[in-house]
């Protein structure tokens, strides 16, 4: 079923449930990977995506979203050619990157679907229109840092 | 403080300095040295190298040296060839630079000393890299009867473990031994230099010049150990504790390959740059089959990447018999990292430049061989934080290419092996150590400097990072003696 089915059998507060447990599940696989990982770096690395990922949990639960008002920067795209990592222990911090930007890419996707979808009800569109900015902006940091550490071109 | 302006020797009216056209470099003719290891840049004849001193129009106040991170004297050891004392400009600039033969060879001077000449401004720069290679090969051939004698200084007592025999490694072992201390360099590969013998071909910076620096360390004095991987063969807690190091030196180099992450990258026939580079440098897969090393003779290389790793692999390429050699890069010429000069030569070479392209997947056969590349091509967008313009892929610009040989010369990171074994040593998330301005990191007694703190740079760097960290190493040393007494 594609999204945008599912969204229509599905009430307002189903979807912002379908949205905070899409966020969770991305803080439990960042948790899981701190706490897997073996050296310092890596686990610095997943605590800040921990900590992206719940603030976004705070705003699906509020229904609001005041400081995310910046228009988003330019799609990279410099991962999503790239292999997606399995989650797993001792992964590089290169690995680490990808995977966060690929889940933040996928998870711009599905709130742009759900901004299209309400595109008649403004304050839901724009709602959801800003999270997917938000999710972009995240995967724009991500793919910059990726950049500028892994593509040196030495 | 104002520097006293060295005495001038040049014989040439300041006004006819500027009407003198900066020398070239006699070279290798670019067909022949295309299937040879030897040397591309012969080097100044003695001749062209006063002519080229000449050049210099002894600013009041130089800027050449700000440009140089080790500070060399430029404008003495310049004075000093207009003088036709060679071996005395080699000297001068061996007060501040030990490896100047190499650093004349493999340094950027186009973006430090030379982008800041003031003759630079109108015309084209004096050309110091070029000198300093000279006066530096001129005191290696001719100068054993004339250059001083070093007078071993009183013996410290102390120890000290420098880890990794690379620039900033041997800087730091010129100027401890100086000092009186008993230095050991540890190497874990069979040669001494690390990225300078592994990472730079031949026909860059010949190996004998390397080896010649190391036996005149070892000379001073300086105990080389090799086939020693510090963290495994022994952790630094064991060499400062049981064998008695006083200090240690950390200088590993950002030695860990890095890849794309894209489908293929496991292919037979995908190198990454530092196995393609080490097999031919290190292990003299070039010179096979008298040494044992085998390199595939591709038909069609591709080089990913627009550094200097990159101009290295895909010149060897070319050499090693590649019917064609190309790099492909994803942003344009204009953006790339690589010095002019190499991408000139590659071009003389006959390498083909595939800009604005990047990978996506390397297809292979049912061997599991590379046979094509499948590219995007890119276009370039707003400037990054690098300043260079961003390129961006250009939907639905797939194209596949036949290859069978790849090489990933991207970049590389940090081996992880020290921050494995050594806990108490800092690491930031990239894996590099942290230390402070003069090399301390947070383990008591441990310095670390080059590429291992500030990610894949320039030999001048780590050669200055190396040499700040020898002067608060013996600061260090000094203060124990006295905490003790």
């Amino acid at each position: 079923m594609s999204l945008n089915e599912q969204i229509s059998s599905m009430n307002m507060d189903e979807i912002l449930e379908m949205c905070i447990d899409q966020e969770q599940q991305a803080i439990d696989l960042y948790c899981l990977a701190r706490d897997q990982a073996k050296d310092e770096s890596s686990r610095q690395k997943f605590q800040e995506l921990v900590d992206m990922e719940t603030e976004h949990k705070v705003a699906l639960r509020k229904f609001e979203i005041e400081k995310y008002l910046e228009l988003p920067p330019a799609d990279l795209k410099v991962t999503d050619y790239l292999l997606e990592p399995t989650l797993q222990e001792n992964m590089t911090i290169q690995e680490i990157v990808i995977l966060a930007a690929k889940r933040e890419g996928k998870t711009a996707r599905m709130y742009q679907d759900l901004a299209d979808h309400f595109s008649a009800d403004k304050k839901l569109n724009t709602f959801f229109q800003m999270m997917a900015d938000e999710e972009l902006r995240h995967k724009h940091d991500l793919e910059t840092e990726y950049e500028k550490e892994f593509l040196q071109e030495g | 403080m104002k520097r006293e302006k060295p005495q001038s020797f040049n014989s040439v009216p300041i006004k006819e300095r500027l009407t003198i056209p900066r020398q070239d470099m006699p070279e290798q003719d670019a067909l022949l040295r295309s299937t040879n290891f030897l040397e591309v840049n012969l080097g100044f004849t003695p001749e062209q190298a006063v002519i080229e001193a000449q050049r210099c129009i002894e600013c009041a106040s130089p800027t050449c040296m700000d440009g140089c991170p080790v500070n060399i004297k430029i404008p003495d050891f310049i004075q000093l060839i207009c003088k036709e004392d060679f071996v005395g400009a080699a000297e001068k600039i061996k007060e501040d630079n030990s490896l100047p033969a190499i650093c004349g060879r493999v340094c950027p001077q186009e973006t430090q000393c030379e982008q800041v000449c003031v003759v630079g401004k109108r015309f084209e720069p004096v050309a110091i890299g070029r000198l300093e290679r000279f006066v530096a090969d001129y005191a290696m051939e001719h100068g054993s009867d004339t250059t001083p004698v070093f007078q071993k200084p009183e013996p410290s007592g102390q120890k000290v473990a420098i880890v990794g025999s690379g620039p900033a490694g041997l800087a730091v072992a010129s100027d401890l031994i100086k000092e009186g201390h008993e230095v050991t360099v540890f190497e874990a590969l069979h040669e001494f230099g690390g990225v300078l013998v592994y990472g730079i071909p031949e026909f860059r910076l010949p190996k004998a010049i390397l080896r010649e620096e190391v036996a005149n360390l070892e000379t001073k004095g300086v105990k080389f150990i090799k086939n020693f991987i510090v963290g495994r063969t022994m952790t630094i807690q064991e060499l400062m504790n049981d064998e008695g190091y006083d200090a240690v030196f950390l200088g590993l180099g950002a030695g860990l390959p890095r890849f794309m992450n894209i489908p293929g990258e496991n292919l037979n026939g995908v190198y990454s740059a530092n196995e393609f580079l080490t097999r031919s440098n290190l292990m003299r897969g070039y010179e096979f089959p008298e040494w044992d090393t085998p390199l595939y003779r591709a038909k069609h290389a591709i080089i990913v990447g627009g550094g200097n790793t990159a101009m290295d692999a895909v010149r060897t390429a070319k050499r090693l018999g590649a019917d064609e050699a190309s790099i492909v890069y994803r942003r344009s010429e204009e953006e790339m990292p690589a010095r002019n000069e190499e991408i000139h030569h590659a071009k003389e070479e006959g390498v083909k430049f595939m800009n604005l392209v990047n990978p996506i997947e390397f297809i292979g056969d049912e061997q599991g061989s590379v046979v094509a590349a499948k590219c995007l091509r890119m276009e370039l967008g707003e400037p990054d934080d690098s300043g260079r313009r961003r390129p961006i892929p250009m939907e639905g610009s797939e194209f596949v290419m036949d290859v069978d040989m790849v090489v990933i010369a991207v970049g590389n990171g940090s081996n992880p092996l020290i921050s494995q074994t050594t806990p108490e040593i800092e690491t930031n998330k990239w894996g590099n150590i942290v230390a402070d301005d003069d090399g301390r990191t947070s383990m008591e007694g441990v310095f670390a400097g080059g590429d291992i703190v500030s990610g894949g740079a320039t030999v001048i760097l780590a050669m200055g990072a190396g040499r700040k960290s020898a002067a608060a190493i013996s600061e260090y040393l000094k203060a124990k003696v006295g905490s003790v007494v």
